[in-house]
């Protein structure tokens, strides 16, 4: 048994070593630095021809490991100017307009009003088309009567992904849970089911970073004879990947 | 005379064996045009016969994916002053997400139990909050900038990456019977030891409005920790 467990922990790094990506530098160098950021120092270059094996990314940076066995971060920038083994170069997402454009995945924070009280919200999407998401929400708001959650998912459509600034519609369901504050006279916790019709718009800032800003109408679905209709505003910050 | 003769006989068979070949005959049929075209340009095209007829399969080449870690995932401990209700330890558990070099999301939960106030110490007896509601728990939703990067040097052949950073947000605390909105905001320093440790000290100030002494006030929370978390 312990010569099993021997034998792969032997085995184990010339697995992991075939298991990563080889590039080839076609440009003159390919500098490394001492850390993923770009003002660490650049302490190794390697020349045109010569390869390097990635080991994992962080952000827009790549540790990698040379021929030589010398490790350091080239950027994501100078990794698109090498090959890969077959010869085709090598394709990096990179955090720019046109990764605003076209993505997978995206996710946020907002501080808003839902009817009056304060809200705090995170949502994520991920994509269908460059057009159409997915999105899931998780919300708490806090006002002077009650407190409470609200769990959404739904679908939003943004017009002119490719614009800098595209409006988007949206519209989903979800759970609400209010909580009334004890000073009531009957703070009885209720849940109920909630439907969203809402319209905002995003605005790209740089990197892998816009602004998202939205107003939503709830219509909750309450067990008494008329339903609920809540106003609510956000606005936050988010990213894609 | 006899060659004359013999010479004459052979002119005739000649043309007669000519002229049989440019008669029609019924039972002779000549090769077709059409048939002509379609055997001529096989012939021409055809490729020369090969040596060695290659057997080898395509291969597909299958890209090794890389690995990406943005996230950290951690623990922290340090000690927090509620106000006046004492300073506290403080236990907690945060997510960060890269997003670029610069900057980060962060996600915190916390937890301390708050202290006896001066006048509860003072007045012998009396209990302002229950054991319940001193419990001070607390969530936020922070952006961070790592404005200072650089490295740390210990002795001469260690060197870790690290950043100062500002970070800023918003969030919850749950204390004294009451659900507040809070605003966080402070600065930490992180040091990476490894590719996938990360170490942190944090000083951050958890503001909200509160009115759990029947006057609303703004609280301020000051809170110091060390925390370590993990790159996935």
């Amino acid at each position: 048994m312990l010569s099993l467990w021997a034998v792969s922990l032997v085995s184990t790094p010339a697995r992991a070593a075939h298991e990563l990506l080889q590039l080839f530098v076609t440009q003159p160098y390919l500098e490394l630095h001492t850390g993923p950021g770009r003002g660490y120092p650049v302490t190794q270059v390697v020349a045109r021809g010569e390869s390097v094996d990635v080991l994992f990314r962080r952000t827009d940076w790549f540790k990698v490991r040379t021929e030589r066995g010398v490790e350091g971060w080239a950027s994501a920038r100078e990794l698109t100017r090498t090959a890969m083994a077959d010869g085709a170069p090598f394709h990096v997402n990179m955090g720019d307009r046109a990764g605003f454009a076209s993505h997978r995945w995206e996710g946020g924070i907002f501080a808003g009003a839902y009817a009056g009280a304060t809200l705090i919200a995170a949502y994520g999407a991920m994509s269908i088309t460059d057009n159409l998401k997915i999105e899931v929400g998780v919300s708490q708001f806090l006002g002077n009567v009650s407190d409470g959650y609200l769990a959404d998912i739904g679908l939003a459509h943004v017009f002119m992904p490719e614009w800098r600034f595209s409006p988007l519609v949206d519209l989903g369901t979800g759970i609400i849970r209010v909580e009334p504050k004890a000073i009531l006279a009957q703070p009885v916790d209720r849940s109920d089911q909630v439907g969203y019709v809402g319209v905002g718009a995003r605005y790209y800032l740089t990197r892998r970073f816009f602004v998202r800003g939205e107003y939503r109408d709830y219509v909750v679905f309450t067990k008494t004879n008329a339903n609920e209709v809540n106003e609510e505003w956000r606005l936050g910050f988010a990213f894609f990947y | 005379m006899e060659t004359r003769i013999r010479l004459l006989l052979l002119s005739i068979v000649a043309a007669a064996c000519s002229g049989c070949a440019t008669m029609h005959w019924p039972w002779h049929h000549p090769k077709t045009d059409a048939a002509d075209a379609t055997t001529s340009p096989d012939d021409v095209d055809a490729p020369p016969p090969s040596v060695i007829e290659p057997q080898v399969e395509r291969r597909d080449i299958k890209v090794p994916k890389i690995k990406v870690h943005n996230i950290e995932l951690g623990g922290y401990y340090g000690e927090l002053s509620i106000q006046d209700f004492g300073a506290q330890p403080v236990t907690g558990a945060r997510i960060d997400y890269h997003i670029s070099e610069d900057l980060f999301f962060e996600g915190t939960y916390g937890r301390a139990t708050g202290g006896k106030t001066s006048f509860e110490y003072l007045s012998g007896n009396v209990q302002l909050l229950s054991n319940a509601e001193r419990r001070f728990t607390y969530y936020n939703l922070s952006l961070g900038y790592n404005f200072l990067p650089g490295e740390v040097f210990i002795g001469r052949n260690l060197a870790m990456t690290s950043a100062l950073y500002m970070i800023g947000g918003i969030g919850n605390v749950t204390f004294a019977g009451d659900q507040n909105f809070a605003v966080n905001f402070g600065a930490g320093f992180r040091v990476l030891p490894t590719d996938w440790l990360a170490l942190h000290i944090d000083v951050q100030d958890i503001v909200f409005k509160s009115n759990d002494i029947g006057v609303y006030q703004l609280k301020n929370n000051l809170q110091a920790t060390i925390g370590a978390t993990v790159f996935f």
